[in-house]
């Protein structure tokens, strides 16, 4: 007696299939080979839903412009905008005048680069999914004037770094931020170096200084800077602090660092630009 | 089947993936991942095998992979895999209880689940996750396969 159901099911055109996507599947995950790709199509759908919906807000603002208090509401968003834009810029001068009164001689040139190279860009979309459940953590800015960024800039948000700028495609920024499980940030505390990774869960990175948790010295709350030592970001700027202390599985001391910069609060992001001979 | 019909179907899997991405990311947090357009893919498969073999899902899968994943070739490969097992059981399936088919389907559901972050956000990978989200894709797989049958009885003019 039978025991299989008499379906028609070619199994070499399915077996076709699964090396394909097997094979493209390995190239992406090991080489990144369809990032341009997906990047491009990312930003292209991000495009179109900007412009519809600036079409739909021109709509809407047409409907509405018979009403006074439309106007009102207008000023009322451009001033709060308009708040944002100066909260990113004070928190920027802050930490210009908390560098400037730790190194002010060799910092000066520094200084007189952050006035003319910082870019303010509004946010254009988080995903939101990834970034709430997954290890990818990226953000993308708007760039309607195309300005050409380099990718590694040092990006700022709410008073603190957040990450860094990867790629840009049409006229839209991707930013990496710290807490994307790809990302290495060299950091340091009053008693140790160590790279920090992303944990791939929102404001959380980790990092494992090598030496013994006695001779550690910190504790949970302890503020924790950038060390300026992978040549981006500039050093003894406050990025975290320190939210538990533990011993993986292999014995090695894991720190984790809650981030300051929550890229969910902030629609403002500076863009220090020509920072490359910091160190 | 015409174009339009099969156009139709993707939008449909599109539009799962869509309420996936946004209910997620609030429902995440309470350990639950909804897994509506994998679900609605397989409903469409167990629903019709003459109409679906190896080259319809190797596109659905590229198309989703396009606009959806964080890795090119995962859905490809989940879906041309989920087309081949129900082709092979699709009429065992025929004599499933709706509850039988609900613990398939949520199984199925909950293992492209495992080795999406397995494969892409080891990380987070969580136990506690798999078996709240296989418990409520079975629950909703049952709402899928309603809904989905008078859609597809509305558009297909099955009487």
């Amino acid at each position: 007696m039978a025991r299989t159901t008499p379906t028609y099911t070619p199994v070499r055109n399915y077996a076709i299939g699964f090396f394909l996507s097997t094979f493209l599947l390995f190239s992406d995950i090991n080489y990144e080979s369809f990032s341009e790709l997906r990047g491009t199509v990312k930003a292209a759908t991000l495009y179109v839903k900007l412009s519809s919906n600036r079409f739909l807000h021109n709509i809407g603002d047409i409907f509405s412009s018979f009403q006074e208090s439309n106007n009102l509401i207008q000023e009322n968003t451009n001033l709060k905008e308009e708040i944002n834009r100066i909260k990113t810029q004070n928190s920027l001068k802050n930490i210009e005048t908390l560098q400037r009164s730790k190194m002010l001689d060799s910092f000066k040139d520094l200084v007189d680069k952050f006035d003319n190279n910082i870019d303010i860009h509004k946010i254009a979309s988080i995903d939101l999914k990834n970034y709430l459940c997954c290890s990818s953590h990226k953000i993308f800015l708007q760039n309607p004037q195309k300005i050409q960024i380099k990718e590694n800039l040092p990006v700022l948000a709410g008073g603190s770094f957040i990450g860094q700028t990867s790629k840009q495609y049409l006229n839209l920024i991707e930013v990496i931020l710290f807490s994307d499980s790809n990302h290495v940030l060299p950091v340091k505390s009053d008693v140790f170096y160590c790279n920090a990774r992303g944990m791939g869960k929102p404001l959380l990175i980790s990092c494992s200084p090598k030496i013994n948790i006695k001779d550690l010295g910190s504790k949970i709350g302890d503020s924790i800077y950038t060390s300026g030592l992978g040549g981006i970001f500039i050093k003894d700027t406050k990025i975290g602090f320190i939210s538990d202390i533990s011993m993986d599985s292999a014995g090695e001391l894991e720190v984790i660092i809650t981030l300051l910069g929550n890229p969910l609060k902030e629609n403002f992001y500076g863009i220090i630009g020509n920072l490359v001979d910091e160190t | 089947m015409k174009l339009s019909n099969y156009l139709i179907i993707l939008i449909s899997i599109i539009l799962g993936f869509c309420i996936d991405t946004f209910i997620n990311q609030f429902t995440v947090q309470l350990f639950i991942e909804l897994n509506f357009g994998f679900l609605i893919f397989s409903y469409w498969i167990f629903a019709m095998p003459e109409r679906f073999h190896s080259f319809i899902p190797l596109i659905y899968g590229l198309v989703i992979d396009l606009f959806f994943s964080t890795a090119f070739g995962f859905n490809m490969l989940f879906f041309v895999a989920t087309s081949y097992v129900i082709h092979l059981y699709v009429f065992r399936f025929r004599i499933f209880s709706y509850f039988q088919l609900s613990v398939f389907f949520a199984g199925s559901s909950v293992f492209y689940i495992a080795c999406k972050y397995l494969l892409l956000s080891p990380l987070n990978y969580s136990y506690i996750l798999l078996i709240v989200s296989f418990l409520t894709n079975a629950i909703l797989w049952v709402g899928i396969y309603f809904v989905m049958r008078s859609f597809r009885r509305y558009i297909f003019q099955v009487t």
